[in-house]
């Protein structure tokens, strides 16, 4: 298998949101002149990067391919219009993320089950692990902070992409209560002992479960993803479970007039002894798809993994498989 | 070579919280490595050691790896570590 540290498709090589000047220019057209000349050039963006970006192109209709087969038995019928649909959701994430960040509070709504379970969660003061993923916008869920005071997210993000999109908002907008951000290529015991203590006061850790991180292949497991191999990351479910907190699920998924907010427990593993760990991990991870596929199914358009996803698809191994020896540890 | 009494409730504390079970406070070497060789514990142990350290000495680290990796090495580090940052 080729190791993912040299592989020029893994997702952390794929600049996902163009150039920093590129984005300065889209804030500032959001923020001077409004939504709809924004929308105008977001949509001529979009058709831009499905015509010149084949590898984002491919990814979209893999991922859509293989969701309706699994979902209907069959192929899309109009591949490249929902794909096109598909990157324009993508856009309209970004766009909600750039409102988001610059303090504009998001339309968001809990149906009365995920709301009782979130105010449970931050009412409890035990903080915990959220698992979140690239289906739905998770800048949604750290900007709840803005929501209620009392709710303190800690996001832990692997990305350099996503750095240089987030150093440009934090430039570019102002917010009350920024969500923390740490950035780690390598979960290293001091970054345990940060998160240790953040839950400690109450606070919940965002921890996406959906991506290997670049340095971290080596603790990943290839599990089956609308019914084809794609690899995952244990670290988040090592975490999860070291820390010995609650659990929880959380995604935020656009619809008409703003966002839904799905939140449920996911697990308790403060009483999780050292010897189970290995049997929970196998079981969480296997949740975790099963509540990922469930996301897809239900917002089958707010899949944002623009990358070759799956171990079998055609661009996932780029080089070759010449390389055979495994990363270092 | 005498061992401190920090030293000693390390090396309780690590038997205890990885659950060493064939392992004594006695066959810990204050000088030997903990990782990979010596002990044999991994990054993960790591992780849980660094949590239980902060649970009960209520320590911080600076974030980058090359340091933890320097106070993780061995026992003595580990207890230097802790004297000069406890804050219970």
């Amino acid at each position: 298998m080729t190791p993912a540290s040299s592989n020029p498709h893994h997702w952390s090589r794929i600049r996902e949101t163009g150039s920093a000047a590129g984005i300065r220019a889209m804030v500032w057209i959001r923020r001077r002149l409004g939504r709809l000349p924004f929308q105008i050039m977001l949509t001529l963006v979009i058709a831009y990067y499905y015509v010149a970006h084949g590898l984002h192109r491919r990814a979209s209709h893999t991922y859509l391919k293989r969701l309706w087969q699994h979902r209907h038995g069959q192929p899309p019928r109009h591949l490249t219009w929902l794909s096109l649909r598909h990157f324009r959701s993508f856009g309209q994430s970004l766009m909600d993320k750039i409102d988001a960040w610059s303090g504009i509070p998001p339309n968001v709504r809990f149906d009365d089950e995920s709301r009782r379970h979130f105010l449970d969660a931050v009412g409890s003061g035990r903080g915990g692990v959220m698992f979140v993923s690239h289906v739905g916008n998770m800048e949604i869920c750290t900007a709840m902070s803005d929501l209620r005071e009392d709710f303190r997210a800690t996001l832990l993000m692997h990305t350099r992409n996503a750095r240089q999109f987030d150093e440009v908002l934090a430039r570019s907008t102002h917010r009350p209560h920024p969500p923390e951000i740490i950035e780690v290529s390598e979960i290293t015991p001091s970054t345990a002992m940060t998160l240790g203590r953040r839950i400690a006061e109450g606070g919940f850790v965002v921890i996406a479960a959906d991506r290997v991180p670049i340095s971290d292949s080596g603790r990943a497991r290839t599990l089956s993803f609308l019914d084809h191999p794609a690899r995952f990351p244990e670290g988040p479910f090592w975490l999860a479970s070291l820390l010995r907190c609650p659990v929880y699920t959380i995604g935020c998924f656009r619809d008409d007039d703003g966002y839904r907010v799905d939140f449920a427990p996911f697990d308790d593993t403060s009483a999780l002894g050292r010897r189970e760990r290995s049997a929970w991990l196998d079981a969480a991870m296997q949740r975790y798809v099963d509540w990922l596929t469930r996301q897809c199914e239900t917002t089958p358009l707010q899949w944002f993994n623009f990358f070759p996803f799956w171990l079998d698809c055609d661009d996932a191994h780029p080089d070759g498989d010449s390389e055979t020896t495994p990363p270092p540890r | 070579m005498t061992t401190t009494a920090l030293e000693h409730e390390l090396k309780e504390l690590i038997i205890e919280t990885l659950e060493l079970e064939d392992v004594t406070a006695d066959d810990i070497d204050p000088q030997e490595p903990l990782f990979v060789e010596g002990l044999g514990l991994d990054s993960i142990d790591a992780l849980e050691l660094g949590l239980a350290l902060q649970k009960r000495y209520g320590i911080t680290l600076e974030s980058d790896a090359e340091s933890s990796r320097q106070h993780f090495a061995n026992l003595k580090s580990l207890a230097a570590l802790v004297e000069a940052r406890r804050v219970k």
